[in-house]
């Protein structure tokens, strides 16, 4: 064994009490990292796999905008941006359809709407997704059916999800069942739309969470509509000669003289229109072309990269006010509350490990300080400056790769204690998190070797001072001191 | 053959705001294969001009030759080659490095240098040094497991093991009961006479003084006396021996003097 290795490990027992301070840093750290970044990598796994399996696909098309925009909207404050219509729609499909390694594509409206029974005063809010069953359902297969069907192409439907409305029942106390007919209220630039659909099914995604569950599905030419994607409205509306009067009225008085059209009941003291029945509506005209993303899936993320890569060249080259992305920005705000996390888990590993250094560096001076002697001596006996740099260095890496390697071991065991106490996501951010109900973490080998290397690297940073001093000990304290 | 020269040095210590002058100019010469004892009582400098003639410490003026080499000229890089290739130190503490045992010990300045000794060779040599030093039995134990004479011992042989051609004692024998240090000189002594190594030695018992076959004697960072190859050498220990008595007395603490039969 090389002499430095030997004093190191043999310098490690002898002083056994500096060497537990410090190794017992660094195996907390490695647990703290270890166990952390499991979390991080599970929770990253967990809402990327999601969303990509349910929601997002791996490759996200939409139009731009000055806010960042997501497959939920565009995430603005103070205001409500409208999302914009993707536009050259036909190009693009067949762009991405082009594009190697998309194996499925389809298009997506996004919509907000407060939806009621009809004749009920009961409300609720969803998340509007409008689909075309026929390419949606092939892109995202994980549905499970709990009650009823999917949507059919061309049919006024909505999917919902069982948990969202268990919530609703648990919270409002009511819910809508399965063929109820649903009014949805949608806002937009145009003013309120109302338009009524069929709950034809409730289901269940692939790690069905809470925080998601409050999106539904509908057939998109309803979110068209309630989003105001229309090209004009040819509808005659029938009026009676009451209404010509008062549209041909010019006068304040004509118009707010005594009422003509209203008769009250006796039976009721509600007031109720008298008009004749009215006949069936024709649909507005909507803009089949008006979609606000494009969805794909790939065979792999390397597929993706190149996909979103040659999509923004050719938007770039053909003046589409269009963009690509990966599935996190489609996910915006539930990635973002990943990134978000392991920014504070990063800041606090900062912390934690500066504290460590500075405990560390601490201990190692007082170490340099008991052998100023010994170092005087090697120095007296013609150890160059270097050889005393890589004692200490040798010794400090002795140390980091022990209690890592003990701070691993004790990492695995905090895991498997996890694991075994099967802990519940307790909300729906929780269940994001989870990937799931319950906490399941796994152990990313990469994160174990950057674990391990941060905290050499601590180790390391913490023996500069120490050694710094010890450095300019002069061989003469060799005569001086025992 | 002139293997250290000192001329005119003098070293001084900032104590303070005070500068305190532990050697006032020393001049003098050993020669290769002397056995050196420098001696005088406590504060006459003969730690400072060891230290000097060590490389450890660099004088405040004159000069320091060793072999050749002026190590005021010398950069550290230079200074401790040199201390690894033509020195050897034994240290009134021993100074062993604790994590090592006995042979570790005596191997590790062989670990310092560039030059690659064959492993066998290598092998042979420090079991040779063991055998000298009398530590055979005990070539695996810690030097806490060790007797002071034992490390001193050790010390001795860690000092040769790169064939130095000066070996520095400071104070060898201060730490041992006199019949050990009795013992550690005249293994020191002999390993002069098998090994044709200069040996210089610091020390203030008049005793051991008489073994050597030069003697520079200080006192007040001066040279009193300077005397090579037995001539003189009984006066010399003969003062030696008085003064150390009238150190030992509580009147004698001041207004010693002596005349320098050799000056420096």
């Amino acid at each position: 064994m090389p002499v430095l290795l030997r004093i190191a490990l043999r310098n490690l027992l002898e002083h056994k009490a500096k060497s537990l301070i410090i190794g017992v840093l660094l195996a907390l750290g490695v647990v703290i990292l270890v166990v952390g970044n499991s979390f991080m990598d599970t929770a990253a796994k967990g809402v990327k796999d999601t969303f990509i399996a349910n929601y997002t696909g791996n490759v996200f098309v939409s139009g731009k905008a000055k806010s960042p925009i997501s497959l939920f909207g565009i995430q603005s404050v103070g205001q409500m941006d409208s999302t914009p219509v993707l536009p050259d729609y036909d190009k693009v499909l067949a762009k991405l359809d082009a594009e190697p390694g998309v194996k499925l594509s389809t298009g997506q409206v996004t919509g907000y709407a407060l939806f009621s029974p009809k004749d009920s005063d009961n409300q609720g809010f969803a998340m509007l997704f409008g689909i075309d069953p026929s390419s949606y359902y092939k892109t995202f297969d994980g549905f499970t059916v709990l009650q009823g069907r999917l949507l059919k192409p061309g049919e006024d439907g909505i999917v919902m999800t069982q948990t969202y409305l268990d919530r609703m029942k648990k919270d409002q106390g009511w819910a809508p069942t399965l063929g109820d007919t649903l009014l949805l209220t949608g806002m937009s630039k145009v003013g309120f739309k109302i338009r009524s659909v069929t709950l034809v099914g409730i289901v269940r995604t692939k790690n069905d969470s809470d925080a998601t569950s409050f999106i539904s599905w509908v057939n998109v030419d309803t979110v068209r509509i309630l989003q105001g994607y229309t090209l004009g409205n040819d509808e005659e509306t029938p009026v009676s000669a009451d209404q010509k009067a008062l549209l041909a009225a010019t006068d304040e008085d004509a118009l707010f003289g005594a009422p003509t059209v209203i008769e009250t009941s006796k039976k009721s003291a509600a007031p109720v229109v008298s008009a004749a029945p009215a006949a069936p509506r024709p649909k507005a005209v909507v803009d089949q072309g008006a979609w606000n993303f494009l969805i794909a899936r790939t065979d792999s993320e390397v597929a993706a990269a190149k996909a979103i890569a040659d999509l923004n060249a050719y938007f770039a080259k053909e003046g589409i006010d269009a963009q690509a992305a990966d599935w996190k920005t489609a996910a915006g705000p539930f990635a973002q509350s990943i990134d978000v996390i392991r920014i504070v888990f990063n800041v606090a590993i900062i912390i934690v490990a500066i504290v460590a250094v500075i405990i560390m560096m601490n201990t190692l001076v007082i170490s340099v300080i008991e052998r100023t002697g010994e170092i005087g001596t090697m120095r007296a006996l013609g150890a160059p400056k270097g050889f005393v740099r890589k004692m200490f260095l040798t010794e400090t890496l002795a140390i980091a790769v022990v209690f890592g390697f003990v701070g691993l071991l004790l990492s695995f065991g905090v895991i498997a204690a996890i694991q075994a106490a099967h802990i519940q996501a307790g909300n729906g951010f929780l269940e994001i998190l989870f990937a799931g109900k319950v906490l399941n973490l796994s152990v990313n080998p990469m994160s174990v070797a950057m674990s391990l290397i941060l905290v050499a690297l601590v180790a390391v940073l913490a023996h500069l001072y120490p050694v710094s001093l010890a450095l300019k000990v002069e061989p003469v304290r060799a005569m001086q001191t025992e | 053959m002139t293997i250290v020269e000192l001329r005119d040095v003098r070293k001084v210590y900032p104590l303070g705001k005070v500068e305190v002058e532990a050697v006032k100019g020393v001049s003098f010469g050993l020669e290769k294969g002397d056995f050196v004892s420098i001696a005088g009582p406590s504060g006459s400098g003969k730690t400072t001009i060891l230290n000097m003639i060590g490389c450890v410490d660099r004088p405040s003026a004159g000069s320091v030759v060793i072999n050749g080499h002026a190590t005021k000229d010398l950069k550290d890089r230079d200074l401790t080659t040199l201390r690894h290739e033509t020195l050897g130190f034994i240290f009134q503490s021993f100074n062993l490095i604790p994590v090592l045992n006995v042979r570790e010990n005596i191997e590790f300045p062989l670990l310092l240098g560039r030059e690659r000794v064959p492993k066998k060779e290598k092998a042979q040599w420090i079991d040779y040094l063991i055998e000298e030093v009398g530590l055979s039995q005990w070539k695996d134990h810690k030097p806490n497991e060790l007797s002071g004479g034992q490390r001193q011992r050790v010390a001795i042989a860690r000092a040769l093991v790169t064939r130095p051609e000066i070996v520095l004692a400071d104070e060898p024998t201060a730490n041992l009961d006199s019949s050990t240090g009795e013992q550690i000189l005249a293994l020191m002594k002999k390993i002069n006479r098998e090994m044709e190594t200069t040996f210089i030695f610091s020390t203030h018992d008049a005793k051991i003084v008489g073994l050597a076959d030069h003697v520079i004697r200080l006192r007040d960072g001066l040279v009193t006396e300077n005397v090579r190859n037995g001539k003189d050498m009984g006066s010399v220990v003969g003062d030696l021996l008085e003064n150390s008595v009238a150190e030992a007395s509580p009147a004698s603490s001041s207004g010693a003097s002596s005349s320098a039969k050799s000056g420096g």
